[in-house]
């Protein structure tokens, strides 16, 4: 009886102990937002979207959430765009609650809160391969009232079948980031110039330029101007796909393979490289040019260094700069109309009111892309990207419009190979011919 | 003789122990630098210790709230981990039949499974709970807790089954014919016979889940809700790492653990026999 | 006697089904939908068509040359990487369960990496075994054994299992020391008492009484090292090219990069199958030779 007794006790002790448990565990993820009184107070409202409507709306249109939630990659951009989140809440009384992640595993975390239906208001997508799997989620954008204030072209990307899916963050170009102190990239005219330049470097004991070993560092940015040089770039890489061209046989590919062997005799090995090290280099005056784009400026304060500048790859004659918008803002459609209405008013907001540019232009330091609106809190490198849109002197970047993820999956791996054997450049662009087959055969 | 033997002994292990600790003193170091430094070289000693950016890491990882979540998450978790496995392996330990078997296999193969093919499915299990059945499984930390528990599971049931084999079934017999109900004989003796291996179970779980990312960043979304290591996501770019603030990110979070080891550790110490005594 | 068994049975229940319902309600669910997945192909966005395709993405396997090999990198990896760990481990804790004065010290120190996660140890790795490396070997003239090893297709293999042996010998330790602090003492008294050395102890009695724990350890290390993710990812990130790409690697990035998700789901089902049998022949192995105390 005494053991029955005590079965019951210690039965009872443990159930209230797992109920406990897991009840405390919810009610604590309530309490937090509620102490914290940084308006948070909301966190539970998300789980059912639908009953926040019950709420006393403070502010702004009668259709819209007082709620909204922002899932973006950009983390350099995550603390301003907190603040910026802050003011738009006190001039409209929407709440905006931003998730964090890592530059890396976004596309991941993004793809699975979507797939079940918990996902964002608002994120955001690279155009290309990715908007083409997550169009399914990308709410039409087409009648927003904003649209047209945009620079013509910037919105093309995003639009398919005659719908806008993505509004753009801004442009971002890259290409020769140079220390104006060694060299000076914008007079190089040809592949020639190039490689002399880099002789030139060598023989004084600087490095002439530098890739460096991230997947895009290494390949999928450098590759794109070939590509981009091709009279109708998109049909190009559609008639690549379908097999009817051969880049061995293109020319401009056969400049861009031996530029890679020269990179490959006359400068250090990229994969022994890092982007923060190729910065580093360019900043302390080691290496007078690197492949690099605009986004590398922030990187130059703690150097105190800014005597620098962005020029064209000069393959084939280019002297065009590679720009093109760097990511979209999508609305979530399977948010609640509230929530999309929010969302909607939120980038409106951002792209047209006085504190959402501000915060845009000198917070974010993004390139304008409104018709008229020019930035004067540009970096560097940034006013050069400016400079080129401004002359019309831009070419796109057709490397999003090659099979997803193939640079990570199969470019890099065939130029790592490049780099740690003597490959010849013929050897290499039927290896790229081959990557690319296989990369359009696993597409499915 | 014996004694400088012994002193020699002593010194040669701590010099190796320094330098298998040598990646460690990179972590340290390069808290207090800022890039140019840290690129100048990574090796060297900072020019100078200012603390400023564990206090810039603190700030922006709301290094409290994080800090709390945490704790409840790890705590929680693991208490009922604790309780619900070593209560099944003595079980399925002891009733040796075909089920405890095929349950026990089971347990231990899904130790093989690669969590990244878990996921998808398992947030649709969870989003199923929350909408059909409306329990507050997506983004609350209870949800989280419940994950870690059927997680943990398969590797707490494994070592607390290996270790329940290895002890005699004489006292539990003994207790049996006392009159002592299964129940009371787990508790009063079984348990504290299991202390090394549950202290085990507890530090192999604490790391697990006090640095794990990629759960809670799938199952909490709301800032409130962050553990610590989702707080220091914001210092991972995509192609670049704000290192003086991720050092001392990682340093803030190993901390606690740190300090949790070393409380724990002289229990594991103690053998089985203290146990058996009591 | 029917009351009994069915008290029995009862008991039984109520100790084992709540960890089991938790347990098939967060692990076996998701892995059978997993498994009906690795029929279909299917991007992994529910608003994508899912088409069902039988068993070709387990046919398409085999002629998968890059998984195959991928195969083959892992199965090396773990083999080298389980010897090893469990050497280090086994030798760190008899180290610290010996009498020297500093074994406490030891044993903190040594667990240490293993308190630290994330993929930032494997940035720091990175630094070592590349720059560091090259610079040792410039320095004392060695550069043929001391160079940048992360560019080469051996030698990237073999950091990643210094890293990985470097990470999990210090967890695998403390198992270890569980095993050997139960061994009674006055087993080993006895033992010495008729004259035993050192070695004899080791292999005669301690080693046949702590087989548990090399059950458990080796089981521990073997699914660890097949499932090796995130260090391969932050070391060596697969290179250089995909010499150091393992299973969950391959994995991963047919799932979440190439947006094959059906397809990815085949891989890890074949993998959990092919590892699932290596394991539990291993774990019978060894679970015969254990003595009950």
């Amino acid at each position: 009886m005494k053991m029955k007794k005590m079965l019951s006790i210690l039965l009872a002790a443990a159930l209230t102990v797992s109920v406990a448990a897991c009840g405390g565990g919810s009610d604590d993820t309530k309490a937090p937002a509620d102490s914290n009184g940084s308006g948070n107070a909301g966190t539970s409202d998300q789980e059912k979207p639908a009953d926040s409507g019950d709420e006393e709306n403070s502010g702004g249109d009668a259709a819209a959430a007082d709620k909204i939630i922002i899932f973006q990659s950009k983390v350099e951009i995550q603390d301003q765009l907190e603040d910026c989140a802050e003011a738009f809440t006190e001039e409209t009384g929407i709440e905006v609650e931003i998730w964090g992640t890592t530059g890396d595993g976004f596309l991941q975390e993004l793809k699975t809160k979507l797939a079940n239906n918990q996902g964002p208001t608002i994120f955001n997508q690279a155009g290309g391969a990715e908007i083409d799997q997550l169009q399914g989620y990308c709410a039409d954008l087409t009648g927003l009232d904003f649209l047209d204030q945009f620079a013509p072209g910037v919105l093309d990307d995003s639009t398919i079948d005659g719908k806008n899916l993505g509004i753009p963050y801004t442009v971002e170009g890259f290409g020769l980031v140079y220390n104006k102190n060694l060299c000076d990239a914008s007079t190089l005219k040809s592949t020639d110039d190039f490689i002399n330049l880099i002789k030139e470097q060598k023989a004084a004991g600087v490095e002439g330029f530098e890739l460096s070993s991230e997947d895009y560092f290494l390949i999928g940015h450098i590759m794109n101007t070939p590509f981009a040089l091709q009279d109708d770039p998109a049909k190009f890489i559609a008639d690549l796909e379908a097999g009817s061209v051969k880049l061995a046989d293109n020319d401009i590919f056969k400049e861009f393979a031996d530029m890679m062997v020269a990179i490959r005799e006359n400068c250090q090995n990229p994969l022994e490289q890092n982007y923060d090290g190729e910065v580093g280099d360019l900043a302390t005056g080691k290496a007078a040019m690197i492949h690099q784009g605009n986004w590398c400026a922030g990187m130059f304060t703690d150097y105190e260094f800014t005597n620098a500048g962005l020029a064209p790859l000069p393959l084939a004659g280019n002297d065009k700069l590679a720009v093109a918008v760097p990511s979209y803002w999508s609305i979530n459609n399977t948010a609640t109309p509230e929530e999309q209405e929010a969302g909607k008013q939120f980038l409106k907001w951002l792209y047209t009111s006085e504190t959402g540019k501000s915060y845009l232009y000198s917070q974010f330091g993004f390139i304008p892309l409104i018709t008229g609106d020019t930035s004067d809190s540009l970096d560097v490198l940034s006013a050069d990207v400016q400079k080129y849109v401004a002359d019309g002197k831009t070419i796109g970047w057709p490397n999003r419009l090659w099979p997803a993820s193939a640079v990570n999956v199969y470019f890099a791996p065939l130029t790592q190979e490049f780099f740690t054997t003597e490959m010849s450049a013929a050897e290499f662009l039927e290896a790229l011919d081959n990557a690319y087959a296989e990369a359009v055969a696993n597409q499915g | 003789m014996k004694k400088t033997r012994s002193i020699i002994a002593n010194i040669v292990l701590i010099l190796l122990c320094i330098l298998w600790l040598f990646p460690v003193y990179i972590i340290v170091v390069n808290a207090f630098k800022n890039r140019a430094e840290l690129y100048e070289n990574i090796l060297a000693f900072p020019k100078n210790f200012s603390f400023k950016y564990y206090a810039e890491a603190m700030d922006k990882m709301e290094i409290l709230n994080a800090l709390k979540n945490s704790l409840i998450v790890t705590i929680i978790s693991i208490a009922i981990i604790i309780v619900l496995a070593s209560m099944c392996a003595w079980m399925l330990a002891r009733k040796d039949n075909k089920l405890s078997k095929i349950i026990f296999s089971v347990f231990v193969a899904t130790m093989l499974i690669p969590f990244q093919t878990l996921m998808m499915p398992l947030m649709q299990v969870l989003g199923f709970g929350r909408d059909t059945l409306h329990l507050p499984v997506v983004n609350t930390l209870g949800g989280l807790i419940f994950c870690y528990i059927g997680f943990g599971a398969s590797m707490s049931v494994f070592l607390f089954h290996g270790f329940v084999k290895s002890i005699p079934v004489a006292l539990e017999e003994a207790a049996t014919i006392d009159g002592c109900t299964k129940f009371g004989v787990f508790w009063r003796i079984v348990f504290p016979m299991l202390k090394p291996v549950t202290m085990t179970v507890i530090i192999l779980d604490v790391i697990w889940i006090w640095n794990d990312y990629l759960l809670p960043s799938l199952v909490l979304s709301s800032k409130a809700n962050r553990t610590i290591p989702l707080s220091t996501a914001n210092f991972f770019g995509q192609f670049t790492i704000q290192w003086n603030l991720a050092m001392a990110g990682l340093t803030l979070t190993i901390i606690p653990v740190i300090i949790f080891y070393l409380c724990a550790q002289k229990y594991i110490i103690k053998g089985v026999a203290a146990g058996a005594v009591k | 006697m029917k009351a009994r068994r069915k008290k029995d049975a009862a008991w039984y229940c109520l100790f084992v089904l709540p960890l089991v319902a938790v347990f098939t309600i967060i692990v076996i669910i998701p892995f059978f939908i997993g498994i009906g997945y690795s029929f279909f192909k299917w991007d992994g966005l529910p608003i994508n068509p899912k088409v069902f395709v039988g068993i070709s993405n387990y046919t398409r396997l085999f002629s998968d040359s890059r998984f195959m090999t991928s195969a083959v990198h892992t199965i090396i990896f773990t083999v080298i990487a389980v010897l090893l760990i469990n050497i280090l481990g086994l030798t760190f804790a008899m180290i610290v369960t010996s009498r020297l004065k500093t074994r406490n010290v030891a044993r903190t120190m040594l667990f240490m990496p293993y308190l630290i996660g994330g993929l930032i140890l494997g940035y720091i790795w990175k630094f070592i075994l590349g720059d560091g490396l090259k610079s040792l070997g410039e320095a004392f003239g060695m550069e043929n054994v001391f160079f940048n090893w992360l560019i080469d297709k051996n030698m990237a293999l073999v950091a990643l299992i210094i890293v990985a042996a470097w990470q999990m010998a210090g967890y695998i330790m403390i198992i270890y020391i569980t095993g050997i602090q139960g061994i009674p003492d006055d087993v080993i008294e006895a033992a010495s008492v008729d004259g035993a050395g050192f070695w004899q102890t080791l292999f005669r009695i301690k080693f046949p009484l702590i087989m548990p724990s090399f059950t458990i350890c080796l089981f521990m290390t073997l699914s660890n090292c097949f499932k090796i993710f995130d260090t391969n990812l932050s070391l060596t990130g697969g290179g250089p090219n995909n010499a150091t790409e393992m299973f969950a690697m391959n994995i991963y990035n047919e799932i979440f990069k190439l947006n094959n998700y059906g397809y990815g789901q085949a891989k890890a089902i074949l993998f959990f199958i092919v590892v699932a049998a290596i394991t539990l022949v291993q774990v019978s192995i060894t679970k015969k030779k254990e003595v009950a105390m």
